[in-house]
């Protein structure tokens, strides 16, 4: 889901940047507020976690493999959508200008897609499901499930807006391959959660993350 | 990735004349390339620039010594989904070309045309460029150097002092994920083993991953407690003392931004 350079007219990849940066700054706003005092070496070194995590080769059937992404995770267990934009920035900052996975002037947009809708809608997807399912685990599942494929529809949306991608077909085909790699995302995360649970309940309860 | 981070370091260890070069030359000069890469028109002229820009970048890795299979490796990692991009650009021409000369019908309806082989070439030529230039950056920049370059550029010193943090630990979880692998592949657990029931390899993984995530939680409150013990607080940043550039530096950097801006408008003026 990483848009590389070149995909994208300069003029479109600036627009994305600045609604981008404007969701960075709104995110660190929140890391200085909300969270208590100031917390942004923990955020910051557990987002170089996260880069770690993304590396672990999930098994999807029809033998392909896809990685977990991590938004509606982190989003879930800090308690709110701003640390997924925060974790999901720098994690793609460093990917794109060490790796060149995702692209210089496209940045913005996989900003967009990654931390903010994949947070946005992780978060309050959770949240949504929990207070109807009152299950924890299946509404982490289903929210990460969303917070995975509706970020791979935005990207189709955008490169069809740059005209790099027909809209219809990419729909289709970013769709399936991401549902089908959501259902891991799914999958592990409430594993993941289940086991911080168990093992640091804290952590979910000073985040306000969930009740207990 | 992970993989690559150790020996990314391990590259941006050298001492090519590339290497010693200051990082705000190499950062202005990379992201200059890129920009000017995209920005440039998709017309049949890129090519020529294409040209100029990858000999620029020929030089440079020659003169930067980095080992060729590396610089090729890092690059043909990063392809796979451009190139998959590309390929639905072949098959759907997005855009509704005035004229299209079919050159093969291919099943299910659908035809390869010249046109939207001409736009997927262009477009591919400058997304190896724009990878190019990001890998040949990384391999012969540090990552303290580009932060440092990045903080004397006049980039906000959050947010140099936070991605500072964060490089710092991505060590340190490369090798805990290395460890973790190897613990894993000893007890002959492999998450591709198709005779072990799904449900049990998902279930092992997550506890893995699960684990990572606890332990970088952790590693952060470590890091934060240290870190006010040792008087941070709100005011913290991160101090870089100002650094004029060289006279030698001033010059690569001008010779470079001649190449990288004066070439794609001298060509567009030319051709259009």
């Amino acid at each position: 889901m990483h848009i590389p350079d070149s995909f994208m007219p300069i003029t479109q990849g600036a627009v994305y940047w600045i609604i981008a940066l404007i969701f960075i700054a709104l995110a660190l706003r929140w890391v200085k507020n909300e969270l208590s005092e100031e917390k942004v070496p923990l955020v910051a070194v557990l987002a170089a976690g996260v880069f770690a995590l993304q590396a672990f080769n999930l098994p999807v059937t029809m033998g392909t493999s896809g990685h977990l992404v991590g938004g509606a995770l982190v989003a879930i267990v800090l308690g709110s959508p701003f640390a997924a934009i925060f974790v999901l920035s720098l994690v793609l900052i460093v990917q794109g200008v060490l790796f060149g996975d995702g692209g210089i002037t496209v940045m913005g947009a996989n900003i967009i897609n990654m931390g903010v809708i994949g947070g946005f809608v992780g978060y309050y997807g959770y949240h949504g499901l929990l207070s109807v399912t009152r299950n924890i685990y299946a509404s982490a599942a289903c929210a990460a499930w969303l917070a995975c494929i509706i970020p791979a529809l935005a990207a189709s949306v955008e490169l069809a807006l740059a005209g790099t991608f027909p809209l219809v077909p990419g729909m289709i085909s970013m769709g399936i391959y991401h549902a089908v790699i959501g259902l891991i995302e799914g999958g592990i995360t409430a594993v993941v959660l289940g086991l911080i649970s168990s093992a640091r309940p804290d952590i979910l309860e000073s985040a306000g993350g969930i009740p207990a | 990735m992970i993989e690559d981070l150790f020996e990314l370091e391990r590259l941006a260890y050298g001492t090519s004349p590339i290497h010693r070069l200051d990082a705000r030359v190499k950062l202005l000069v990379t992201f200059g390339a890129i920009i000017a890469l995209v920005a440039y028109p998709v017309h049949s002229s890129i090519y020529h620039v294409s040209l100029i820009f990858a000999l620029l970048l020929g030089l440079l890795l020659a003169i930067s010594r980095v080992p060729l299979r590396s610089f090729i490796k890092r690059v043909l990692v990063i392809l796979p989904f451009g190139l998959s991009i590309l390929l639905f650009q072949l098959l759907f021409p997005p855009v509704a070309f005035p004229t299209t000369t079919v050159l093969a019908d291919l099943p299910f309806g659908l035809t390869l045309t010249a046109e939207a082989l001409s736009k997927a070439s262009m477009i591919g030529v400058r997304f190896v460029l724009c990878i190019g230039f990001i890998v040949l950056l990384s391999s012969t920049t540090r990552i303290q150097d580009l932060l440092v370059g990045a903080r004397r550029l006049g980039f906000p010193s959050e947010f140099t002092l936070i991605l500072g943090m964060m490089t710092r630990y991505l060590f340190v979880f490369g090798q805990l994920f290395l460890r973790v692998r190897n613990a894993l592949s000893t007890r002959c657990f492999d998450p591709f083993d198709r005779s072990l029931p799904y449900r049990y390899r998902i279930r092992q993984l997550g506890n893995t991953i699960g684990m990572v995530f606890i332990r970088s939680y952790e590693q952060g409150e470590r890091t934060y407690m240290a870190m006010l013990c040792r008087g941070y607080g709100k005011d913290a940043f991160l101090f870089v003392p100002k650094k004029p550039l060289a006279r030698s530096e001033w010059g690569a950097l001008l010779a470079c931004m001649v190449v990288v801006i004066g070439c794609p408008l001298a060509i567009h003026a030319l051709s259009v």
